[in-house]
């Protein structure tokens, strides 16, 4: 099976850029692709705690409806819990639904991935 | 991971390592660059035990060691505190 790796910079401060990686991970998991996305640098703020509840923009559903979605479907997801300290946050914050992982696991998903893509 | 480096109990419980590593304390990326430098400091056969506790080590070790052509010959978890055992393939 192929399969797609898609790594998401972009936090809750640019919501616009925040459902993209949910969206092609669900519909890659209805084609039979599998999907992983890892958050780093401001992405981790989608994967705190009550974050994504309050994210809703124009007529899409809440980001919180979306990363359920994707959860439901087999969306894997990997957070750099390391990239909390860039920002002051406190580590440990996040969704259970998240693997904690770091600079060797990124790594080796994008060699194995067929494709990486980057929001 | 495969099958012998699941659980704490196989029976492997009683590996003695040639050289041991704390990690406990460190963070991403620094496990894998400790472990790296000290599998070095053995010879290819030998065992390094690696202890840490940042909860990125847990993927990234077993990562780091399948890509580096180690092999995990255990893996435990007690609480925060996770222990490798691995061995030096080349």
């Amino acid at each position: 099976m192929s399969t797609i790796l898609y790594v998401q910079t972009s936090g809750v401060d640019t919501p616009e850029r925040t459902y993209a990686p949910f969206i092609l991970g669900t519909t890659a998991r209805a084609m039979d692709i599998e999907a992983e996305i890892f958050f780093m640098i401001k992405g981790i703020t989608i994967l705190k705690k009550g974050e994504a509840e309050k994210v809703k923009i124009g007529s899409f559903p809440s980001l919180k409806d979306v990363i359920d979605q994707a959860i439901k479907a087999g969306v894997k997801l990997y957070i750099c819990e390391q990239s909390t300290q860039l920002f002051g946050m406190v580590r440990g914050d996040f969704i259970p639904d998240a693997k904690v992982a770091g600079a060797g696991t990124l790594n080796d998903l994008s060699l194995d991935a067929d494709s990486v893509i980057t929001f | 991971m495969d099958a012998t480096t699941e659980g704490g109990t196989s029976y492997l419980s009683d590996i003695a390592p040639d050289a041991e590593l704390d990690c406990v304390g460190l963070y991403c990326p620094l496990p894998i660059a400790r472990t790296k430098e000290e599998i070095e400091n053995i010879e290819v056969g030998q065992v390094l035990k690696v202890e840490a506790d940042d909860p990125a080590a847990e993927e990234d070790i077993a990562r780091w060691a399948k890509r580096a052509g180690h092999q995990v010959l255990k893996f435990d978890k007690s609480g925060n505190l996770m222990t490798f055992w691995i061995k030096r393939l080349k």
